[in-house]
């Protein structure tokens, strides 16, 4: 096998634990859009430590580091606002994402650096993986499943019902700003696959899909991994024999499978109606008669 | 047991209460009504720990509202969530002990005894695996009840529980809730007189200002017309 493509395998492999467990609960507990600004917040980081690296040529200074510090950093910021100023949450998280673009592209603009790198952060390359990018990926995984594993109860009530977890005694703002150092660790070493524009896709559609065929968070995160390492395969696959880019072939390839089964959702949803008739019109007018009733917001 | 003294609260400047003074007993049910944003769910939130009066204290069985949260059990106004929340009846129930999860993420045998228990008390107990989204406005009431129930809370905070259910379930939520009554406080706020009446023994009004009337005192009133003129505002 192409040696490249060796790596690139292990590398998604790699990619795809963290990805499964840290995507549900970004799914679960909808913070898709506040991923999606940690992720472009990161573009500030690349930028502002490219341009420091090359201009006051600091060799520490790399790119990497300033996604990593920009990524907690802006996790932080997020879930301070989320935590104490909850009605003004989505405006900061588009001044966030909006601030990290801006910072990122000023700084790239005026940075005289090797643009085949930075042009790989935005958009990943997965057949430059490195055996140093696996084993980054090796060890975010061992962090994640430690940190889980005995947590993941815990995630699963905050996620689900903050103010309860409160009533109980719970560090709910410890659990929040842990899941989401969690999502910004695994953003920055994701942005190595799949590129800082198109990792949300890649967090949230596998988990997505995988909440469609399971109402168990445990079963939810073992399919969202599975698909995740089947998406990244076969985008792989595709853009090697057609010569695409990897990030967004992968990336396209979950958005396919994100619609084809929603569209299979809805054919299963609707086929039982036509097969049994009125009872089971009933019984689904009635699921929706419910669904109607309980969505009313407090 | 519940010692409110001169507690007021305002929401950016605007007073919501009062000096609101008042005692509590724990062997009585209560139901809390008034016009909206008169400072229902504000009063709800004072006694839980989640706001802190303005000026004065509140005190429960002698401790405050943070203090004494582990044995507050509370549900919330119309629970909404996502349908698509992966999440069994009996794994909500057991949030109700979250403190009791053990360091590595396990429930201890007693407390999965315990949320049986409250599904039982609750009748749910053969919906126990299935996910909430699949469950009926009034099934979802009673297992947010059995979460609140499950580690024998001394007092259970209703918000509007009968609010968008339908007469019958209204009945059969009312049946459950006298059912507890022996064995905790209970507060309910709601617009639904005609239901609480059955259970309560007194009545909290609150309107910037807070009167606790006996419910008898609540019934000749009706006559009055003051209950339909509440029926109006609602």
């Amino acid at each position: 096998m192409n040696p490249f493509l060796q790596m690139a395998l292990f590398a998604s492999l790699a990619a795809s634990i963290a990805n499964g467990v840290i995507g549900s609960y970004i799914v679960v507990k909808r913070i898709v859009f506040i991923s999606g600004s940690i992720a472009h917040a990161v573009i500030g980081g690349i930028g502002l430590f490219a341009f420091m690296q090359s201009y006051f040529d600091w060799p520490w200074c790399t790119p990497f580091l300033g996604a990593m510090i920009f990524a907690i950093f802006s996790g932080f910021l997020i879930g301070w606002i989320h935590l104490h100023h909850k009605q003004r949450e989505d405006t900061v998280i588009a001044a966030i994402w909006s601030f990290g673009m801006s910072m990122g592209v000023i700084f790239l603009s005026m940075t005289p650096t090797n643009q085949s790198e930075i042009i790989s952060f935005l958009f990943g390359n997965i057949l430059w993986a490195s055996l140093n990018d696996i084993y980054a990926l090796l060890a975010l995984d061992a962090i994640i499943l430690l940190l889980v594993l005995p947590l993941h109860r815990r995630f699963l009530a905050i996620c689900f019902d903050e103010k309860q977890a409160y009533l109980q005694k719970q560090p709910v703002q410890f659990y929040y700003f842990l899941l989401l150092t969690l999502v910004s660790i695994t953003v920055v070493l994701l942005i190595q696959v799949i590129g800082a524009i198109l990792v949300i896709a890649m967090l949230s559609l596998p988990a997505a899909i995988a909440n469609i065929f399971t109402k168990k968070l445990s079963r939810m995160i073992l399919l969202s991994s599975i698909f995740s390492a089947l998406f990244s395969l076969i985008g792989m696959f595709i853009s090697f024999e057609l010569d695409w880019p990897p990030g967004a072939t992968i990336s396209l390839t979950a958005t396919v499978a994100y619609l084809l089964s929603l569209t299979l959702k809805q054919t299963s949803y609707t086929i039982p109606v036509k097969l049994t008739g009125g009872s089971e019109c009933t019984r689904l007018s009635e699921q929706e008669a419910s669904s109607t009733e309980s969505h009313k917001t407090p | 047991m519940i010692e409110i003294n001169n507690v007021s609260f305002s929401y950016d400047g605007k007073k919501v209460l009062d000096k609101v003074q008042l005692s509590l007993d724990e062997k009585h049910c209560y139901a809390i009504i008034g016009p909206n944003g008169g400072g229902k769910t504000t009063f709800l939130q004072l006694l839980m720990g989640f706001l802190t009066p303005e000026s004065g204290s509140i005190s429960i069985n002698n401790k405050s509202p943070v203090e004494f949260r582990n044995s507050i059990g509370y549900v919330p106004q119309t629970p909404s969530f996502d349908k698509l929340f992966p999440l069994t009846v009996e794994q909500l129930v057991l949030m109700g002990a979250l403190s009791e999860l053990s360091p590595f993420g396990f429930w201890p045998k007693k407390v999965k005894e315990k949320a049986k228990k409250a599904l039982e008390t609750v009748g749910l107990i053969h919906k126990a695996k299935e996910p909430i989204g699949e469950l009926s406005g009034g099934q979802i009431q009673r297992a947010y009840i059995a979460r609140a129930i499950m580690n024998h809370p001394k007092i259970l905070l209703l918000d509007e529980p009968t609010a968008s259910l339908d007469p019958d379930v209204v009945k059969e939520m009312i049946a459950l809730l006298k059912k507890l009554k022996n064995d905790m406080m209970i507060l309910i706020v709601s617009h639904d007189l005609e239901s609480v009446m059955n259970i309560a023994d007194f009545v909290i009004c609150v309107q910037n200002q807070v009167s606790l009337m006996d419910v008898h005192d609540v019934c000749h009133h009706f006559s009055l017309g003051v209950y339909h003129q509440l029926r109006g505002k609602k």
